[in-house]
Protein backbone atom coordinates (compact mmCIF):
# COMPACT_ATOMS: atom_id res chain seq x y z
CA UNK A 1 0.00 0.00 0.00
CA UNK A 2 1.20 3.54 -0.66
CA UNK A 3 2.47 5.96 2.30
CA UNK A 4 1.55 9.45 2.62
CA UNK A 5 4.06 10.53 5.22
CA UNK A 6 3.30 13.61 6.85
CA UNK A 7 5.19 13.48 10.35
CA UNK A 8 5.68 17.12 11.75
CA UNK A 9 3.16 18.31 9.72
CA UNK A 10 0.62 20.26 11.47
CA UNK A 11 -3.18 20.53 10.68
CA UNK A 12 -5.00 20.59 8.60
CA UNK A 13 -1.56 19.82 6.40
CA UNK A 14 -2.50 16.26 6.68
CA UNK A 15 -5.59 16.09 5.45
CA UNK A 16 -5.23 18.82 2.64
CA UNK A 17 -2.34 16.65 1.28
CA UNK A 18 -4.26 13.47 1.66
CA UNK A 19 -7.75 15.38 -0.14
CA UNK A 20 -4.95 16.31 -2.99
CA UNK A 21 -3.50 12.96 -3.58
CA UNK A 22 -7.11 10.96 -3.46
CA UNK A 23 -8.47 13.80 -6.15
CA UNK A 24 -6.54 11.97 -8.65
CA UNK A 25 -6.97 8.35 -7.92
CA UNK A 26 -9.77 5.88 -8.51
CA UNK A 27 -12.38 4.98 -6.37
CA UNK A 28 -11.24 1.74 -3.88
CA UNK A 29 -7.94 3.11 -3.57
CA UNK A 30 -6.34 2.56 -0.16
CA UNK A 31 -3.37 4.73 1.21
CA UNK A 32 -1.76 4.49 4.68
CA UNK A 33 -1.13 7.99 6.46
CA UNK A 34 1.49 8.71 8.72
CA UNK A 35 0.85 11.61 10.99
CA UNK A 36 1.87 12.59 14.50
CA UNK A 37 -0.64 15.45 14.98
CA UNK A 38 -2.60 14.79 17.50
CA UNK A 39 -5.75 16.52 15.32
CA UNK A 40 -5.17 14.01 13.05
CA UNK A 41 -7.35 10.98 14.77
CA UNK A 42 -10.29 13.53 15.39
CA UNK A 43 -9.92 15.19 11.85
CA UNK A 44 -9.55 11.94 9.53
CA UNK A 45 -12.75 10.46 11.34
CA UNK A 46 -14.45 13.28 10.48
CA UNK A 47 -13.04 13.86 7.16
CA UNK A 48 -13.87 10.53 6.25
CA UNK A 49 -17.96 11.48 7.71
CA UNK A 50 -17.87 14.68 5.73
CA UNK A 51 -16.47 13.50 2.43
CA UNK A 52 -18.11 10.03 1.93
CA UNK A 53 -14.55 8.01 2.73
CA UNK A 54 -13.17 5.79 5.20
CA UNK A 55 -10.72 6.32 7.86
CA UNK A 56 -9.62 3.61 10.52
CA UNK A 57 -6.68 4.36 13.14
CA UNK A 58 -4.21 1.92 13.13
CA UNK A 59 -2.13 3.20 15.63
CA UNK A 60 -1.29 6.38 17.36
CA UNK A 61 0.22 7.70 14.24
CA UNK A 62 -0.91 5.81 11.09
CA UNK A 63 -4.23 5.93 9.56
CA UNK A 64 -5.50 3.54 6.54
CA UNK A 65 -8.00 5.78 3.82
CA UNK A 66 -10.05 3.95 1.83
CA UNK A 67 -11.29 6.61 -1.10
CA UNK A 68 -15.20 5.93 -1.90
CA UNK A 69 -16.25 8.68 -3.33
CA UNK A 70 -14.99 11.68 -5.84
CA UNK B 1 -25.76 52.14 40.46
CA UNK B 2 -23.02 53.54 37.95
CA UNK B 3 -19.86 51.74 38.55
CA UNK B 4 -17.78 54.50 40.04
CA UNK B 5 -20.40 54.85 42.74
CA UNK B 6 -20.04 51.62 43.76
CA UNK B 7 -16.36 51.82 43.95
CA UNK B 8 -17.30 55.01 46.49
CA UNK B 9 -20.00 52.48 48.30
CA UNK B 10 -18.70 48.94 48.23
CA UNK B 11 -15.21 49.62 49.76
CA UNK B 12 -15.73 48.50 53.39
CA UNK B 13 -15.07 44.81 54.79
CA UNK B 14 -18.64 44.15 55.24
CA UNK B 15 -17.77 42.11 58.51
CA UNK B 16 -16.40 44.79 60.53
CA UNK B 17 -18.50 47.19 62.88
CA UNK B 18 -18.21 50.54 61.55
CA UNK B 19 -20.85 52.69 59.64
CA UNK B 20 -19.47 52.04 56.22
CA UNK B 21 -19.14 48.96 56.63
CA UNK B 22 -22.59 48.15 57.92
CA UNK B 23 -24.06 49.98 54.48
CA UNK B 24 -21.76 47.84 52.44
CA UNK B 25 -23.01 44.86 54.55
CA UNK B 26 -26.02 45.67 53.07
CA UNK B 27 -25.19 45.87 49.72
CA UNK B 28 -23.81 42.71 50.00
CA UNK B 29 -27.06 41.14 51.30
CA UNK B 30 -28.95 42.75 48.80
CA UNK B 31 -26.57 41.38 45.50
CA UNK B 32 -27.17 37.86 47.25
CA UNK B 33 -30.82 38.25 47.21
CA UNK B 34 -30.94 39.25 43.95
CA UNK B 35 -28.44 36.55 43.25
CA UNK B 36 -30.91 33.74 44.60
CA UNK B 37 -34.01 34.80 42.70
CA UNK B 38 -32.13 34.52 39.65
CA UNK B 39 -29.87 31.63 40.18
CA UNK B 40 -33.11 29.33 41.86
CA UNK B 41 -31.48 29.11 45.56
CA UNK B 42 -31.61 30.32 48.69
CA UNK B 43 -29.18 33.66 49.70
CA UNK B 44 -28.01 31.45 52.31
CA UNK B 45 -26.50 28.61 50.20
CA UNK B 46 -24.51 31.31 48.21
CA UNK B 47 -20.44 32.10 48.70
CA UNK B 48 -19.05 34.33 45.94
CA UNK B 49 -15.33 33.20 45.11
CA UNK B 50 -12.86 35.54 43.87
CA UNK B 51 -11.35 32.77 41.33
CA UNK B 52 -14.61 31.29 39.59
CA UNK B 53 -12.62 27.91 38.46
CA UNK B 54 -11.72 27.10 42.47
CA UNK B 55 -15.67 26.33 42.37
CA UNK B 56 -15.17 23.14 40.32
CA UNK B 57 -12.50 21.84 43.33
CA UNK B 58 -14.94 23.34 46.09
CA UNK B 59 -18.03 21.68 44.44
CA UNK B 60 -16.91 18.22 43.27
CA UNK B 61 -14.11 17.51 46.11
CA UNK B 62 -16.44 18.40 48.77
CA UNK B 63 -18.78 15.83 47.83
CA UNK B 64 -16.33 13.25 47.56
CA UNK B 65 -15.69 10.78 50.61
CA UNK B 66 -13.23 7.78 50.30
CA UNK B 67 -15.84 5.70 49.29
CA UNK B 68 -17.43 7.82 46.20
CA UNK B 69 -16.85 7.78 43.00
CA UNK B 70 -17.09 10.22 40.36
CA UNK B 71 -19.10 10.04 36.92
CA UNK B 72 -18.34 13.12 34.75
CA UNK B 73 -18.13 13.64 30.81
CA UNK B 74 -15.58 13.91 28.27
CA UNK B 75 -17.13 17.04 27.34
CA UNK B 76 -16.94 18.50 30.59
CA UNK B 77 -14.20 21.18 31.72
CA UNK B 78 -11.27 20.98 31.80
CA UNK B 79 -11.34 22.12 35.62
CA UNK B 80 -13.70 18.57 36.00
CA UNK B 81 -10.91 16.59 34.06
CA UNK B 82 -7.92 18.38 36.85
CA UNK B 83 -10.26 16.85 39.96
CA UNK B 84 -11.08 13.33 38.56
CA UNK B 85 -7.25 12.81 38.97
CA UNK B 86 -7.64 13.48 42.87
CA UNK B 87 -10.64 10.68 42.93
CA UNK B 88 -11.80 7.20 41.81
CA UNK B 89 -13.68 8.02 38.96
CA UNK B 90 -15.38 7.25 35.47
CA UNK B 91 -15.23 9.21 32.04
CA UNK B 92 -18.21 8.96 29.99
CA UNK B 93 -18.48 9.21 26.69
CA UNK B 94 -21.14 11.75 24.94
CA UNK B 95 -23.56 10.79 22.10
CA UNK B 96 -22.53 11.95 18.58
CA UNK B 97 -25.07 14.61 19.59
CA UNK B 98 -23.20 15.23 22.67
CA UNK B 99 -25.63 13.97 24.86
CA UNK B 100 -24.96 11.63 28.38
CA UNK B 101 -26.93 8.31 28.86
CA UNK B 102 -26.67 7.62 32.77
CA UNK B 103 -26.69 3.68 33.36
CA UNK B 104 -26.34 1.81 36.56
CA UNK B 105 -25.67 5.01 38.95
CA UNK B 106 -25.13 4.01 42.34
CA UNK B 107 -25.92 5.47 45.75
CA UNK B 108 -21.94 6.04 45.84
CA UNK B 109 -21.49 7.95 42.72
CA UNK B 110 -21.50 11.56 42.67
CA UNK B 111 -22.05 13.21 39.07
CA UNK B 112 -20.67 16.21 37.73
CA UNK B 113 -23.52 17.74 35.23
CA UNK B 114 -22.62 20.31 32.62
CA UNK B 115 -25.99 22.03 31.83
CA UNK B 116 -24.72 23.39 28.72
CA UNK B 117 -20.78 23.50 26.93
CA UNK B 118 -19.98 26.61 26.44
CA UNK B 119 -17.71 25.48 23.19
CA UNK B 120 -20.46 23.55 21.58
CA UNK B 121 -23.64 25.07 23.19
CA UNK B 122 -24.61 21.54 23.64
CA UNK B 123 -27.65 21.40 26.59
CA UNK B 124 -27.25 18.35 27.91
CA UNK B 125 -30.70 16.69 28.51
CA UNK B 126 -30.49 14.11 30.85
CA UNK B 127 -30.77 14.34 34.63
CA UNK B 128 -28.79 11.98 37.17
CA UNK B 129 -31.06 10.27 39.98
CA UNK B 130 -30.52 8.19 43.09
CA UNK B 131 -26.76 8.98 43.14
CA UNK B 132 -25.21 10.44 46.47
CA UNK B 133 -24.88 14.25 45.44
CA UNK B 134 -24.57 15.97 41.97
CA UNK B 135 -22.18 19.19 40.89
CA UNK B 136 -24.16 21.66 38.49
CA UNK B 137 -21.31 23.23 36.30
CA UNK B 138 -23.53 26.18 35.29
CA UNK B 139 -20.80 28.60 33.80
CA UNK B 140 -21.94 28.39 29.91
CA UNK B 141 -25.77 27.89 31.14
CA UNK B 142 -25.83 31.13 33.69
CA UNK B 143 -29.57 31.73 34.05
CA UNK B 144 -30.60 30.40 30.80
CA UNK B 145 -31.17 26.64 32.19
CA UNK B 146 -32.53 26.01 36.12
CA UNK B 147 -30.85 24.00 38.70
CA UNK B 148 -32.31 20.17 39.02
CA UNK B 149 -33.84 19.97 41.81
CA UNK B 150 -31.44 17.23 43.31
CA UNK B 151 -28.64 19.64 42.94
CA UNK B 152 -25.79 19.59 46.28
CA UNK B 153 -23.48 21.81 44.43
CA UNK B 154 -22.96 24.29 41.43
CA UNK B 155 -21.41 27.09 40.18
CA UNK B 156 -21.64 29.91 38.14
CA UNK B 157 -19.92 32.48 36.17
CA UNK B 158 -20.60 36.13 36.09
CA UNK B 159 -19.18 36.62 32.34
CA UNK B 160 -22.42 34.43 31.46
CA UNK B 161 -24.91 37.22 31.86
CA UNK B 162 -22.46 39.94 30.84
CA UNK B 163 -21.13 40.41 34.39
CA UNK B 164 -17.46 41.35 35.16
CA UNK B 165 -14.80 38.23 35.06
CA UNK B 166 -13.00 37.71 38.13
CA UNK B 167 -16.13 36.42 40.07
CA UNK B 168 -17.89 33.33 40.45
CA UNK B 169 -21.12 32.12 42.56
CA UNK B 170 -20.68 29.38 44.13
CA UNK B 171 -24.26 27.74 45.83
CA UNK B 172 -24.14 24.63 48.33
CA UNK B 173 -27.50 23.19 48.93
CA UNK B 174 -28.42 22.86 52.56
CA UNK B 175 -29.31 19.21 51.45
CA UNK B 176 -26.02 18.56 50.41
CA UNK B 177 -23.50 15.99 52.48
CA UNK B 178 -20.64 18.16 51.42
CA UNK B 179 -17.27 18.74 53.55
CA UNK B 180 -15.02 21.42 52.90
CA UNK B 181 -12.10 20.10 50.71
CA UNK B 182 -9.87 23.23 50.83
CA UNK B 183 -7.64 24.04 54.40
CA UNK B 184 -9.78 25.80 56.96
CA UNK B 185 -9.89 27.00 60.45
CA UNK B 186 -13.94 28.00 59.97
CA UNK B 187 -17.53 26.89 58.22
CA UNK B 188 -16.10 29.58 55.89
CA UNK B 189 -16.48 27.86 52.46
CA UNK B 190 -14.06 29.73 50.83
CA UNK B 191 -11.49 32.21 52.37
CA UNK B 192 -12.34 35.29 50.62
CA UNK B 193 -12.21 38.40 50.69
CA UNK B 194 -13.91 38.96 47.47
CA UNK B 195 -14.19 42.04 45.87
CA UNK B 196 -17.92 43.16 47.06
CA UNK B 197 -17.22 45.69 43.90
CA UNK B 198 -17.66 43.39 41.51
CA UNK B 199 -20.03 41.17 43.39
CA UNK B 200 -22.69 44.78 43.17
CA UNK B 201 -21.23 45.16 39.69
CA UNK B 202 -22.68 41.36 38.53
CA UNK B 203 -25.98 41.85 40.57
CA UNK B 204 -26.70 45.41 38.67
CA UNK B 205 -25.55 43.11 35.41
CA UNK B 206 -27.80 39.72 36.14
CA UNK B 207 -30.55 41.89 36.60
CA UNK B 208 -30.32 44.06 33.19
CA UNK B 209 -29.45 40.57 31.95
CA UNK B 210 -32.38 38.56 32.71
CA UNK B 211 -34.67 41.68 31.67
CA UNK B 212 -33.34 41.97 28.05
CA UNK B 213 -33.10 38.06 27.58
CA UNK B 214 -36.86 37.99 27.94
CA UNK B 215 -37.28 40.80 25.05
CA UNK B 216 -33.88 39.65 23.12
CA UNK B 217 -34.04 35.62 23.10
CA UNK B 218 -36.34 35.52 20.26
CA UNK B 219 -33.76 37.61 17.80
CA UNK B 220 -30.61 35.68 19.12
CA UNK B 221 -32.73 32.18 18.09
CA UNK B 222 -33.15 34.00 14.75
CA UNK B 223 -29.59 35.30 14.24
CA UNK B 224 -28.77 31.40 15.15
CA UNK B 225 -31.04 29.91 12.53
CA UNK B 226 -29.34 32.45 9.91
CA UNK B 227 -25.91 31.72 10.52
CA UNK B 228 -26.36 28.04 10.18
CA UNK B 229 -28.68 28.07 6.95
CA UNK B 230 -26.19 30.42 5.56
CA UNK B 231 -23.22 28.41 6.33
CA UNK B 232 -24.81 25.46 5.23
CA UNK B 233 -25.82 27.36 1.88
CA UNK B 234 -22.42 28.92 1.53
CA UNK B 235 -19.54 27.31 2.90
CA UNK B 236 -19.06 23.60 1.19
CA UNK B 237 -17.25 21.22 3.70
CA UNK B 238 -18.62 22.72 6.98
CA UNK B 239 -19.15 20.86 10.35
CA UNK B 240 -21.89 22.57 12.56
CA UNK B 241 -21.75 21.46 16.18
CA UNK B 242 -25.48 20.26 16.50
CA UNK B 243 -28.24 22.70 18.09
CA UNK B 244 -28.17 23.91 21.67
CA UNK B 245 -28.33 27.13 23.23
CA UNK B 246 -29.07 29.98 21.30
CA UNK B 247 -26.14 32.35 21.46
CA UNK B 248 -23.69 29.76 20.86
CA UNK B 249 -22.14 28.61 17.45
CA UNK B 250 -19.45 26.42 16.69
CA UNK B 251 -18.38 25.24 12.85
CA UNK B 252 -15.25 23.86 11.52
CA UNK B 253 -14.03 24.29 7.73
CA UNK B 254 -12.55 21.35 5.94
CA UNK B 255 -9.28 21.64 4.74
CA UNK B 256 -8.50 25.74 6.68
CA UNK B 257 -5.87 26.69 8.84
CA UNK B 258 -8.01 28.11 12.01
CA UNK B 259 -4.85 30.44 13.24
CA UNK B 260 -5.46 31.72 9.90
CA UNK B 261 -9.36 31.82 9.81
CA UNK B 262 -9.30 33.67 13.11
CA UNK B 263 -6.60 36.29 12.08
CA UNK B 264 -7.91 37.07 8.96
CA UNK B 265 -11.26 37.77 10.51
CA UNK B 266 -10.03 39.35 13.64
CA UNK B 267 -8.22 42.21 10.85
CA UNK B 268 -11.86 42.34 9.20
CA UNK B 269 -13.16 43.66 12.85
CA UNK B 270 -14.60 40.43 13.77
CA UNK B 271 -13.94 38.34 17.42
CA UNK B 272 -14.48 34.74 17.04
CA UNK B 273 -12.48 32.76 19.60
CA UNK B 274 -11.64 28.44 18.52
CA UNK B 275 -11.50 24.82 18.96
CA UNK B 276 -8.29 24.09 16.55
CA UNK B 277 -5.38 22.93 18.02
CA UNK B 278 -3.17 25.43 16.02
CA UNK B 279 -5.36 28.00 18.16
CA UNK B 280 -4.46 26.24 21.43
CA UNK B 281 -1.79 27.09 24.21
CA UNK B 282 -0.84 23.01 24.24
CA UNK B 283 -1.70 22.85 20.91
CA UNK B 284 -3.99 20.06 21.40
CA UNK B 285 -7.43 20.45 19.87
CA UNK B 286 -10.64 21.10 21.61
CA UNK B 287 -10.94 17.66 23.77
CA UNK B 288 -14.85 18.79 23.77
CA UNK B 289 -15.00 18.63 19.10
CA UNK B 290 -13.47 15.36 19.22
CA UNK B 291 -15.54 13.97 21.72
CA UNK B 292 -18.31 14.62 20.27
CA UNK B 293 -16.86 13.41 16.76
CA UNK B 294 -16.32 17.08 15.21
CA UNK B 295 -13.92 18.20 13.15
CA UNK B 296 -11.40 20.28 15.03
CA UNK B 297 -9.72 21.67 12.06
CA UNK B 298 -10.89 25.15 11.01
CA UNK B 299 -13.17 25.56 14.10
CA UNK B 300 -14.77 29.09 15.11
CA UNK B 301 -16.89 29.57 18.21
CA UNK B 302 -19.30 32.34 17.92
CA UNK B 303 -21.25 33.94 20.69
CA UNK B 304 -24.04 35.98 19.95
CA UNK B 305 -24.41 38.96 22.44
CA UNK B 306 -27.77 40.91 23.35
CA UNK B 307 -26.70 43.68 21.35
CA UNK B 308 -25.71 41.62 18.21
CA UNK B 309 -27.32 42.91 15.24
CA UNK B 310 -28.67 41.57 12.31
CA UNK B 311 -26.83 43.77 10.37
CA UNK B 312 -23.46 42.87 11.55
CA UNK B 313 -24.18 39.48 11.17
CA UNK B 314 -25.08 39.58 7.16
CA UNK B 315 -21.86 41.80 7.07
CA UNK B 316 -19.47 39.15 9.42
CA UNK B 317 -21.04 35.48 7.39
CA UNK B 318 -19.80 37.18 3.78
CA UNK B 319 -16.33 37.91 5.11
CA UNK B 320 -16.41 34.64 6.60
CA UNK B 321 -17.54 32.37 3.20
CA UNK B 322 -14.61 35.11 1.42
CA UNK B 323 -11.83 34.12 3.42
CA UNK B 324 -12.83 30.60 3.97
CA UNK B 325 -12.54 30.24 0.02
CA UNK B 326 -9.20 32.16 0.58
CA UNK B 327 -7.80 30.60 2.88
CA UNK B 328 -8.51 27.39 0.89
CA UNK B 329 -7.68 28.25 -2.34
Amino acid sequence: MEILDCLGKRCPLPVIELAKVLKIKPIGFQITLLSDDPASAPDLIAWARMTGNNAKVIDATSFEITKLSD
Amino acid sequence: MALPHIFEVAWPDPSKLGVDSKSAALLLNEARETFAGHLGVRSDEITFLGEANIGFQLGISGLMSGKNRLVYSNIDRMEVFAVAKEHQSEQLQVSSTGQIAYKNLTSEDVVALQLCNRETGTIQSARPANCAGIFVDATASGTRIALPENWSTALWDSTSWAGPGGLGVFALSKRANWSNPLPHLDNRISPGPTSLPLIVASALAIDSWVADEKNLAAKISAINSDIRSFIMANIPDADIAPGGADHLISASFLYVNAEQLVTALADKGFAVDSGSACNATNMQPSHVLAAIGLLTQGNIRLTIHHATTFEEIKSFLQTLAQTVLELRA
